[in-house]
């Protein structure tokens, strides 16, 4: 029993070599894989760079990296690691999986997803091409006037300015294609109030980029007037403001942060309901909820600013939108762990990982609540506790959430499962060393104050046994981390096959083949309710009954 | 870390406070999920009751977080604004500072921080202070911005160029605090650390005076040689 497909266009000869077809592609799904396999190799090179800064920071006054080199690899890693990493991991994802949820047979630009997944190309080029000057100094964050011309007057700074710029533009235009085809291209029946949840995290975080892109982009065109067209936006003294700078870029930051999160939430919600065989305990309210971290939080920038001279009315701003923050996040924690409750769960590899990323981000937010409250951030901001708050809100986000997500589609992008026992080895890892990692940074940072950012610390600070701790455990998490990146590697090719639909999943993208054939469905379904799949799986059971359910690995089931 | 100033007293308690809450927080949580990823396994093939949840339970948990978020608000809001409070001058205090807080002006530089006092002498690195005296700082920057973080005195305050920030404290023993800068700042930033020596009233008016003459000193030593035509 096969389907007769509507277009034929599979059987002919590919013209070109297959690197030429994958250069020139504007299939959405041949630029997600290539996104998100980007994004999982600057993960590896982000690692290796703050593998270097763990190393100088092993000792007390190490003198194994230079003050230069320390703050080049800070803020390489910095860059690496949310504009090359997290946010194209993030939108990589949406763009592969969402239009094939929402039954859609391409995108609605297609063409401004190809150039937007090679601007962000571009742009790490321009960031590692800094390698032949000199990289940027100027920190993960880099605040005017430090990094304008008079106190880093080589060009590294404009290298960080052109590179995050090229990938921001980039990933906007692959959020201006995705909102645009979740806009039209929704197969019939696909209400909005029937997207799945992954698809809405997809469609927030789109609207979201949209939104903060722009300014981000803004404040950078002003940078880089500043440095070379004798601009004064941030320039003290001469009608500017360094300040203006701080909430340009934080509100962009704390954006990001949020639509990682988002993107892990969704991803998340997906995997639970799938290996719970459950629908989602209540997906209005977790959507909604996904909705509201996306406004609140972004309110929420000044939080980073607790200690700038702004007033103690904005401080309290930031503090009401941040503790507001508590009730999306707590619906969404609750709905999750109601929707396990009383299933029937698989505990394989996406579910392991989709647990690990709750309970880490579950750390960082318990921590960022304390950063929220107004006097005590006074005390935590800027120290180490603050490094471990971030990394352990977007470690659990995007590396644990990142790898859960890559296991739950990975049948989807190659066709192949990825192996199980490597993937418990490497979670078990990976646990490890985020938790021998950031605990001792956290209490380095509360008890002695340890500073942020910095290249050294004094032997009579009493924080040598914390950083000693934290540097052997950013080594562990690193070998965790690799080993999931050697078994995608490995199961790329070498992985058992999956067939269309190894989880049982109640969204489209299980109704097609894995891989699927560039235009994702020779048949569209009739979608009838928030779970097409499941609908399809009884439909078919009842024609076929009572003989059992044969699978048809070569071609796909029919409603 | 132990705290030596009536507003890091503050801070110290909405410290366990917002451990306490982090603590609910994470054990909520990941105890939560526990629970159900231990007590719900199945077997393939199992089709588990496809139970949802209406309105009724979300909003009481809906309620129940926002109280909680509600309660975390107010407590910091009453913490915060104990630790924002300028405390008065004791007893054991520099008399001259007993009605007004004394004003001392602090000016990051990469990579050093200045200290001007009120009598026009001034020191790098380390600031003397008077015990049990109100200290009002007023933090001020060259160049890029810095952050002054004495700990154990006070929170921490950025230094942005062109701007003004305040911290105030009363350092209630003497002692020698060390602090650093917490905003990268350029190479040197790991090494741009500050110390603040609390002594008592006549030491400080001591250090003060002498201070200033050996400036003055020095000074007048730069004038006479370039009086007489020699570089100084």
């Amino acid at each position: 029993m096969s389907a007769r497909p509507e277009l034929v266009i599979d059987g002919y000869p590919k013209r070109r070599p297959r690197w030429v077809e994958l250069a020139t592609s504007s299939d959405h799904k041949d630029l997600g894989r290539f996104l998100i396999t980007a994004a999982f190799g600057f993960l590896f090179i982000a690692l290796i760079e703050l593998l270097l800064m763990r190393l100088q920071l092993l000792i007390p006054e190490n003198t194994f990296l230079t003050p230069v080199v320390f703050n080049r690899m800070l803020s390489l890693y910095g860059a690496t690691a949310i504009f090359f990493f997290a946010l194209p991991l993030a939108i990589g994802l949406f763009y592969y999986v969402v239009p094939l949820q929402i039954g859609a047979r391409g995108t609605a630009l297609p063409r401004l997803g190809q150039v937007g997944t090679w601007l962000v190309i571009a742009g790490a080029t321009v960031l590692y091409a800094g390698y032949l000057f000199t990289p940027t100094e100027a920190g993960v964050n880099p605040l005017p006037p430090l990094s304008e011309l008079a106190f880093l007057a080589n060009n590294g700074v404009d290298a960080w300015a052109t590179a995050t710029g090229l990938s921001i533009l980039g990933l906007v235009l692959v959020a201006i294609d995705l909102t645009a085809t979740l806009a039209n291209l929704r197969a019939p029946g696909m209400a909005w109030r029937r997207l799945p949840i992954f698809a809405w995290a997809g469609a927030i975080s789109s609207w979201l980029l949209l939104v903060i892109g722009p300014i981000m982009l803004a404040a950078i065109t002003m940078l880089l007037i500043d440095r070379n067209f004798d601009g004064v936006f941030f320039a003290d003294g001469s009608g500017g403001a360094p300040l203006l700078w701080q909430h340009l870029s934080w509100i962009f930051f704390t954006g990001t942060y949020m639509l990682v999160l988002i993107m892990a939430l969704g991803a998340i919600a997906e995997i639970v309901a799938a290996f719970a065989r459950k629908p989602i305990f209540n997906r209005g309210v977790v959507i909604g909820s996904l909705a509201a971290i996306a406004v609140l939080g972004t309110l929420a920038w000044m939080q980073n600013m607790m200690t700038a001279p702004i007033g103690i009315g904005w401080m309290y701003f930031a503090m009401l939108m941040s503790l507001a923050l508590i009730v999306p996040f707590g619906l969404i924690f609750f709905n999750l762990i109601a929707t396990l409750v009383g299933g029937a769960i698989r505990m394989r590899a996406p579910l392991l990982f989709a647990a690990g990323a709750i309970a880490m981000i579950s750390i960082g937010l318990a921590a960022e609540i304390s950063h929220s409250m107004i006097a005590l951030s006074w005390k935590l901001k800027n120290t180490t506790d603050s490094t471990a708050a971030t990394h352990f809100a977007l470690v659990g986000g995007a590396v644990f959430g990142g790898f859960a997500a890559l296991h739950h589609w990975f049948p989807k992008l190659t066709g192949r499962t990825m192996g199980e026992s490597l993937a418990r080895i490497s979670f078990w890892t990976m646990i490890v060393g985020t938790l021998l990692a950031f605990i001792p940074l956290m209490l380095a940072g509360t008890e002695e104050g340890q500073v942020i950012d910095a290249y050294k610390y004094f032997d009579s600070t009493g924080v040598n046994a914390h950083n000693l701790i934290a540097s052997i455990g950013t080594l562990v998490l690193v070998a965790g981390i690799v080993v999931t990146l050697v078994n995608a590697i490995v199961s790329r090719d070498g992985g058992t096959e999956a067939g269309h639909d190894p989880w049982g999943g109640d969204s489209l993208e299980w109704f097609t083949l894995s891989p699927p054939e560039p235009h994702n469905f020779d048949v569209l379904p009739d979608v009838r309710s928030a779970r097409p799949m499941r609908d399809i799986r009884e439909a078919i059971s009842h024609r076929t009954a009572p003989a059992p359910e044969k699978p048809a690995p070569e071609s796909q089931p029919v409603a | 870390m132990a705290p030596h100033s009536p507003g890091t007293d503050q801070i110290e308690t909405l410290l366990w406070i917002g451990f306490v809450v982090g603590v609910i927080v994470f054990v909520a949580v990941t105890g939560g999920l526990l629970y159900a990823l231990r007590r719900y396994r199945g077997e393939r093939g199992d089709e588990p009751r496809q139970l949802s949840g209406g309105r009724g339970i979300q909003f009481r948990v809906g309620l129940l977080l926002t109280v909680f978020a509600a309660a975390t608000f107010i407590a910091a809001t009453v913490f915060t604004e104990k630790a924002r409070e300028v405390p008065v001058t004791g007893p054991d205090g520099l008399e001259a500072a007993a009605s007004t807080p004394l004003e001392i002006e602090a000016t990051g530089q990469q990579w050093i921080w200045r200290y001007d006092y009120p009598n026009e002498s001034f020191s790098y690195y380390k600031l003397v202070v008077p015990v049990d005296t109100t200290v009002s700082i007023d933090l001020a920057s060259t160049d890029v911005v810095h952050t002054w973080d004495v700990p154990e005195l006070a929170g921490k305050r950025d230094a942005v160029p062109g701007k003004h920030n305040r911290v105030v404290f009363r350092a209630d023993e003497e002692g020698l605090y060390q602090g650093d800068s917490a905003t990268l700042s350029g190479q040197a930033y790991g090494s741009m650390r500050t110390a603040v020596e609390v002594v008592s009233p006549e030491a400080y008016e001591e250090f003060v005076k002498s201070q200033r003459e050996e400036i003055q000193a020095a000074q007048d030593r730069v004038v006479d040689l370039i009086g007489n035509g020699e570089t100084p």
